[in-house]
């Protein structure tokens, strides 16, 4: 599918996505965070875009961009679509509805960038420990020397 | 050693030795040396058992010189560590068991659970996720064990020292005997680690 016809099938549908269109991949695609669920369930049995690969996100100080890769088996393409939430409110629909394989992918970026994904099935850590109360891939987190940790010995 | 009270070992005595009254021919009278069931002694308890039957026939200093260099001995010369790999390191771990390296020409030989080893090698990034896995490894072994700190990131958390998840050191969760510096060490220095070990071992008293 070329990018402009992707074009043209999304934006008569959502009047509020924006795409650009690359060459050899089918575009990007940037939408509004309100109309996530109908786009994606749009892209996946209107247009057969039928696998997620990917949900990222990045921390642009007031705003977070998260990001999703989609790619169709039956065109051989890829499609990239990202959206941004403010980061003082930095809350975001959950994909699993739509792609159960949202569910890990959303996690990270939860436990990692701090996006809080609503109505997600099962909100834990993946990567960092129980527990663990920061989110260190945000530009604001500090890295530190260890302390507090005592070198075990062997009680003989 | 001394925390862990040994459990009293299992001696008995040949069931019907038979005794110089009863037999019609004449027999030597030894004393009835108790042998030791060796099948149900745990490591810990081997030592306290061979003292307790050696101690009628050897004197206090032969009992010293005996008995524990050749404990020591079996050992050093057969440690198992656990086929446990966690980062780049245990590429080299593997490769030091492989054709070139040959580890097993010291006894060493990798086995897949805990309860047949006795040194732990920590070959790679432990991570705060993963470290209490590590601990239950760790306390699954029998006694006694050893550690070596295999790489800069088991030794002091390496170049992900001050990184979120990165445990700074791996002697913050077990005690390590060895430590083996190198991004990722040579699959000699390992030997080298291991064969220092081995020394440790043997110079071990009680
Ligand atoms: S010390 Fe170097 S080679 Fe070894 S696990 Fe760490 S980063 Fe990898």
């Amino acid at each position: 599918m070329e990018g402009e016809e992707l074009s043209r099938r999304l934006v008569g549908k959502f009047p509020a996505v924006v795409v650009e269109p690359f060459r050899e991949t089918a575009g990007r695609v940037r939408f509004p965070p309100e109309i996530l669920l109908d786009l994606f369930r749009e892209m996946r049995d209107g247009l057969g875009f039928d696998h997620l690969g990917q949900v990222g996100a990045i921390d642009w100080v007031e705003e977070r961009e998260v990001f999703y890769t989609l790619w169709s088996d039956r065109e051989k393409q890829y499609v990239f679509l990202s959206t941004r939430v403010p980061a003082s409110a930095p809350h975001l629909e959950s994909l699993t509805p739509v792609f159960s394989s949202a569910n890990w992918h959303e996690r990270e970026a939860w436990e990692l960038v701090g996006i809080e994904f609503d109505h997600h099935p099962d909100l834990r850590p993946l990567l960092t420990p129980t527990g663990y109360e920061f989110h260190p891939l945000l530009r604001s987190f500090q890295l530190h020397e260890p302390e507090g940790l005592e070198v075990k010995v062997r009680d003989v | 050693m001394g925390r862990l009270s040994a459990a009293k070992p299992v001696l008995t005595t040949p069931a019907a030795a038979p005794t110089a009254e009863d037999s019609p021919l004449p027999m030597a009278t030894e004393p009835a040396v108790p042998f030791i069931e060796i099948e149900t002694l745990r490591a810990r308890e081997f030592l306290p058992a061979a003292k307790e039957a050696l101690g009628s026939l050897l004197s206090e200093q032969a009992q010293g010189k005996l008995i524990r260099p050749m404990f020591n001995w079996a050992g050093r010369n057969s440690l198992f560590p656990l086929h446990w790999g966690l980062a780049c390191c245990a590429i080299e771990f593997a490769a030091a068991f492989g054709a070139r390296w040959d580890a097993e020409r010291f006894g060493v030989v990798p086995r897949s659970s805990p309860r047949q080893c006795d040194l732990l090698i920590v070959n790679g990034t432990v991570t705060w996720k993963v470290a209490h896995k590590l601990i239950t490894l760790y306390e699954q072994m029998p006694e006694p064990k050893w550690v070596i700190a295999m790489g800069n990131c088991a030794t002091g958390g390496g170049p992900f020292r001050t990184a979120y998840s990165v445990v700074p050191g791996v002697d913050k969760l077990v005690p390590v005997d060895v430590y083996i510096a190198g991004c990722p060490p040579r699959p000699e220095a390992l030997l080298d680690g291991i064969l220092r070990l081995e020394q440790l071992i043997k110079e071990r008293k009680e």
